[in-house]
């Protein structure tokens, strides 16, 4: 069978139109209507929480900086002298960096709620 | 860009919006978006047919169809700040339903397996032919269960008459994809339905009789 042949009979095989029934374009607008009476979604105050993504960024590029500082300089020494070394400073060095972690991580609490308490007492 | 007449047809047969002008659906949109609601009215009245008709041509079902352009306009209305005005708004529109109806579809598997049609029967075609009638309602069911990606190139470019560049546009795809995918329907539906094709080929049954 030609292409032009099996056109015919496939253009032919369309059925006659449907009418829309008398109630579909009230029914549509009456939805449209619901859908406009809704408030407007709330917008991610993209400019608001700049600042906070920021700070995030900017800890996690330190903390990053830091550690990989910290893993140069034990790979550059001795074995033998790194761990002795390590081991000498440990407490000291593990409570200084933990005090700085705890402390950014209060900061950024505390910074976050004020934010956050800010924000509701706005809308409110 | 040129619009679809009236919802794509190439042939000037077409429903509902025969006669739409390009700037009467661009007033609408700019007084909906002015915040003149009732205004979308106006786009319902003028589209609802070809939106209807062309759910009805995948789904086949007179109150899905409905449902389905229903929920295509309340898309429409929520995006109409999307539309662009260097695109027809009946080309939007149409391609914006194509993806609800789309959607829509994948839910609803074809209604009949492309394997489960039975040949139609004419009992007064004593040649093993068939009426022109039974071979279109063969081809309408056939085409209905071809795999949704034939299925809704076959549609577009047959039964709602689009050319190959619009039914593209409203199906997201390259005209090239189109158009193989057409050529690919038509040979699922050459090897499913020979006898629909090939009218001089006798039904199994009276062959064995003539034997």
């Amino acid at each position: 069978m030609h292409n032009d042949e099996l056109d015919s009979l496939l253009r032919t095989s369309s059925e006659d139109e449907i009418t829309p029934s008398s109630g579909f374009a009230a029914s549509v607008m009456e939805a449209v209507r619901s859908e406009a009476a809704l408030p407007s979604p709330i917008k991610f105050p993209w400019l608001r929480a700049l600042p906070g993504m920021l700070a995030v960024v900017l800890a996690a590029g330190v903390g990053t900086y830091l550690v990989a500082t910290q893993a140069a300089g034990a790979a550059a020494s001795p074995a033998w002298l790194n761990w002795q070394d390590a081991l000498a400073r440990a407490p000291v060095a593990g409570l200084g960096t933990a005090m700085i972690w705890s402390c950014s991580a209060l900061l950024f609490s505390y910074l976050s709620v004020k934010l956050s308490m800010r924000f509701a007492t706005r809308r409110a | 860009m040129q619009p679809f007449p009236g919802g794509g047809g190439r042939t000037g047969k077409r429903e509902g919006a025969t006669h739409v002008s390009p700037s009467e659906d661009q007033a609408d949109v700019e007084r909906v978006l002015a915040g003149e609601t009732s205004a979308f009215e106006g786009l319902v009245r003028r589209w609802q047919s070809p939106l209807i008709n062309l759910a009805y041509r995948f789904c086949r079902d007179r109150g899905r169809a409905e449902e389905m352009a229903q929920e295509a306009f309340l898309r429409a209305y929520r995006a109409l700040d999307k539309w662009r005005r260097d695109a027809a708004f009946s080309t939007w529109l149409f391609a914006l339903a194509m993806n609800v109806y789309r959607t829509e579809l994948r839910r609803i598997p074809a209604h009949v397996p492309l394997e489960d049609i039975a040949e139609p029967k004419d009992e007064r075609a004593e040649d093993g032919g068939l009426e022109q009638r039974d071979r279109e309602r063969a081809v309408r069911a056939a085409v209905g269960a071809l795999p949704m990606k034939y299925r809704e190139v076959m549609v577009l470019f047959y039964f709602h008459e689009m050319e190959v560049a619009a039914a593209a546009k409203s199906l997201g795809l390259p005209e090239g994809t189109v158009k193989a995918r057409l050529s690919r329907g038509r040979d699922i539906l050459r090897d499913k339905l020979p006898r629909v094709f090939h009218p001089q080929l006798k039904p199994a049954a009276a062959q064995v009789k003539e034997a």
